[in-house]
């Protein structure tokens, strides 16, 4: 799949791949793999040495990254217009031709876990890993995205390749290219370097699946901490279910902005947060629709728990006023907007609906936010906010004497 | 070697007769507009028994007006969907805004009256001061913090540069209402401010309405602004350790770094993106300690980026495993003293080069990238002429002048180093990384 916007206000390019597979496609023991294989596409290919991706990306005056998640692994390009089709160039060759030295390999793992030790270092990091793996029991977004150590020290080179092999093919990736360019020659240019890549198996069905949960679950986390902190998780639909678009709206009325029901009561009235946010995002999968809380140190996390449980309880009882759903739906669709400012982020809006359910996703976004009514949010609320359907984790203090 | 595609930008510049600076950028690109309204202060005029204070008022701008609560202020922006905030820092308190164009007029309305009318009340002051304890808490759990506070505490030595800018505990427990309002009397004039504005908008209409919003504050003829002690570079090497249970360990070496005035400024950029800071893992020490090494996910080095109205500072900086301490410090010094000890090659010159004024044209991307570089053009006397200088500054650097401000601007010899992390106060590993 190859997406294209001409966008001539500025002199630049943002070009993405992406691919359809993330820690969502790793299998028992295999965890970790999207993301390292990520880490090894600047490695070395048959056309590119190690280093020299970067190297081009620096002479060009240009920016690249990658990123991977649960769904998906992304790799990007910002060029100035003059010089943008290198990108291209890379991304063909990579998609087929990387090489796995072993040395680099091995240095490589070195690089990943030190990435996974600044994670359980991270005052969130340890929590939140600890909740989507109690969350999920038998789906891979019970695994974190990094992987778990064990597995990165026992994955070999071998099977790195072969994880390439299988999931990095034209068919199971998708060319976003936003910005200062000429759609007809960009096609063009797009068919003579991907079109003799032959296009791969069918991607593999995962089959995977969760049970709905059947009751509370309850976890405790203990780190060297000054500050407890709190995280719920109640499970929630999938990307483009009906429900997600109320659900928006019930996230950003609960935590966007001053005027959010969780600021007024946790920040203003009981005074008893640093701070607090809520997390919808979308997923291929039901997801998680997550509530942290960062506690005083003063105060108890208990009756942290026991306010959001109110506030979840009073959306369950009475529908949004007309000016919250109002406020709601402009916040989400100004946002939209102004977050477009950059041009990455166009190709990268792009890329991730398409890679998670379709580009056409966004065609029909403001129409169903606009949609939506203050009962279907009370709905959703009930149905999805429930005790038995949530996950609740504590982060507190080892016990050890203060630093 | 390609030269780059020159960012262009359209500003115009307009000093009221009460002396505030108006600067205004049009971009119809997108039907959106920011504002960046900086006032010319912060905690370097701030005494250490009030650290926090500049920090506090600037947060604190937005949390009520003479006839406006905070809920009011909240309610009316983001009823709109826009964004605004409210921040103090070292050296600069501002309040920034990003709105559909169609809400500028609302947000200059607003801009106006949380610079010149906030009231700073009680009930708020006390909610943030709060707020404020509890984060000094919270940031102890971020080890790479603590090590950069640390680090800041013995490089800005005797200055107030070397404190948190949020303050301490025992200073922002004291902070009141009268201290704020006296400290918004003193620093908040138009003849002490910058306004600039980015976006969907007709330049000369904008003009008219900033004239309305701001013409009658009055200026302050008697607003004199503190001499601010500068920092010494150190003589001697120092070393820190601070225990933290950690799974690694977090290192910062370096000393003090130049201001944004420095005419070696462009030299430097070039040797920033030779030494450490460049895109992916092309300059020296990610190359090395990074690439090659497999000792960390993140390592970088750089002097420019801090460059202020006072001296930034010069700090390398790596995250660890504990067991590869020793090699990692060693790592960073020995790049450091070979890049005081010859000149780079000229093809890592000539990179860098292509990469300082080709990247360039993404610094003008949005709407609060253009008012925030408006803000730095007036602030540090760039000019708008500025986007054609730079890349001509850049191009004119060659090797020799990379060696020379690296022995002028970097002392192996005399370096800082805090290191936080499972170690004790002699460096000794306290806890070994599970076996590999």
């Amino acid at each position: 799949m190859v997406l294209t916007k001409e966008v001539h206000d500025k002199p630049i390019v943002s070009s993405i791949i992406w691919y359809r597979v993330g820690s969502r496609n790793e299998e028992l023991g295999q965890t970790g793999k999207s993301h390292f294989l990520e880490h090894m596409l600047f490695k070395g290919t048959d056309r590119y040495r190690k280093g020299e991706i970067d190297l081009i990306t620096l002479q060009q005056g240009g920016a690249n990254n990658a990123f991977t998640d649960t769904d998906f692994t992304a790799y990007y390009f910002n060029f100035a217009a003059d010089r943008w089709p290198v990108a291209l160039e890379i991304e063909a060759n990579r998609m087929a031709h990387n090489l796995f030295a072993p040395e680099e390999y091995e240095a490589e793992k070195e690089v990943v876990e030190e990435e996974l030790r600044i994670g359980l270092d991270s005052p969130w990091g340890a929590l939140d890993q600890a909740v989507w793996a109690a969350a999920y029991q038998q789906h891979p977004y019970h695994n974190p995205v990094i992987g778990w150590l064990e597995d990165l020290e026992r994955a070999t080179r071998e099977e790195m390749e072969a994880y390439y092999r299988q999931w990095y093919h034209p068919r199971n990736a998708t060319l976003v290219i936003v910005g200062d360019i000429d759609t007809k020659q960009t096609l063009s240019r797009v068919q003579e370097l991907f079109g003799p890549i032959p296009a791969g198996p069918e991607p593999k069905r995962m089959g995977i699946c969760e049970q709905p949960q059947q009751g509370e679950r309850r976890l405790v986390v203990k780190k060297q901490t000054e500050v407890e902190r709190l995280q719920t998780a109640y499970h929630a639909p999938e990307v483009a279910h009906a429900d997600s678009y109320p659900l928006q709206i019930l996230a950003t009325a609960l935590s966007t902005g001053k005027t959010s029901r969780l600021y007024e009561r946790l920040e203003e009235r009981d005074q008893s947060v640093t701070h607090q946010s809520v997390e919808y995002t979308d997923r291929i999968d039901p997801t998680l629709f997550t509530i942290r809380a960062e506690v005083k140190p003063s105060r108890r996390t208990a009756e942290v728990e026991r306010a959001i449980d109110e506030e979840v309880d009073r959306l369950k009882q009475s529908p949004l006023s007309a000016e919250e759903l109002a406020r709601a739906k402009q916040l989400i669709k100004a946002r939209f907007v102004l977050g477009h400012e950059h041009l990455a982020n166009q190709a990268i809006t792009l890329g991730y609906f398409e890679t998670i359910n379709s580009y056409e996703y966004l065609s029909s976004f403001f129409t169903h936010i606009d949609g939506v009514t203050a009962d279907d949010v009370q709905r959703v609320a009930r149905k999805y906010l429930a005790e038995d359907n949530r996950t609740v984790g504590y982060l507190v203090s080892h016990g050890a004497r203060r630093q | 070697m390609s030269t780059g595609i020159a960012p262009r930008l359209n500003a115009e510049r307009v000093e009221l007769s009460n002396g505030l600076t108006v600067l205004l950028s049009e971009n119809h690109a997108l039907p959106a507009v920011s504002i960046s309204a900086v006032v010319k202060t912060g905690e370097r005029f701030v005494t250490d028994e009030m650290a926090g204070l500049g920090s506090l008022a600037g947060e604190l701008l937005d949390d009520g007006t003479e006839t406006r609560t905070s809920q009011q202020i909240a309610a009316a922006i983001e009823s709109t969907g826009g964004a605004l905030a409210t921040t103090g820092s070292y050296a600069t308190t501002k309040v920034s805004a990003t709105l559909l164009s169609s809400d500028l007029d609302l947000g200059l309305e607003l801009t106006a009256d949380l610079l010149r009318h906030p009231s700073f009340p009680e009930d708020r002051v006390a909610l943030e001061v709060s707020k404020r304890r509890a984060e000094i808490h919270a940031k102890q759990d971020d080890p790479r913090h603590v090590a950069s506070e640390a680090f800041n505490e013995i490089v800005f030595a005797g200055t107030p540069q070397r404190r948190p800018v949020i303050g301490y505990e025992g200073t922002v427990a004291k902070i009141t209402r009268a201290d704020l309002l006296a400290y918004h009397r003193q620093f908040f004039a138009p003849n002490n401010t910058v306004l600039a504005m980015a976006g969907d908008f007709s330049a000369a209409e904008v003009e008219h309405k900033v004239r309305q919003g701001f013409g009658d504050w009055g200026r302050d003829e008697d607003l004199r602004l503190p001499e601010v002690t500068r920092p010494e570079r150190q003589r001697e090497p120092i070393t820190r350790f601070i225990t933290k249970d950690k799974e690694q360990v977090n290192i910062f070496l370096g000393h003090l770094g130049i201001t944004r005035g420095n005419p070696d400024y462009y030299a430097i950029r070039v040797l920033d993106t030779i030494l450490g800071d460049s895109p992916g893992f092309t300059s020296r020490i990610p190359r090395v300690l990074r690439d090659e090494q497999g000792l960390a996910y993140t390592t970088y080095c750089h002097t420019a980026r801090s460059a202020g109205i006072d001296p930034g500072r010069f700090v390398a900086y790596i995250g660890t495993s504990p067991e590869n301490q020793a090699r990692a410090i060693e790592g960073l010094r020995r790049q450091i003293e070979l890049m005081t000890a010859a000149e780079p090659a000229v093809a890592e010159v000539e990179s860098a080069k292509a990469y300082l004024t080709g990247s360039f044209v993404f610094e003008f991307e949005t709407n609060e990238q253009i008012a925030a570089f408006l803000v730095q053009a007036e602030v540090h006397q760039l000019g708008f002429d500025y986007l054609e200088r730079f890349p001509k500054e850049v191009n004119r650097i060659a090797a020799q002048d990379v060696l020379r401000v690296a022995r002028e601007y970097l002392d192996p010899h005399n370096l800082t180093l805090v290191v936080v992390g499972p170690v004790d106060e002699t460096g000794r590993i306290l806890k070994q990384a599970e076996p590999t």
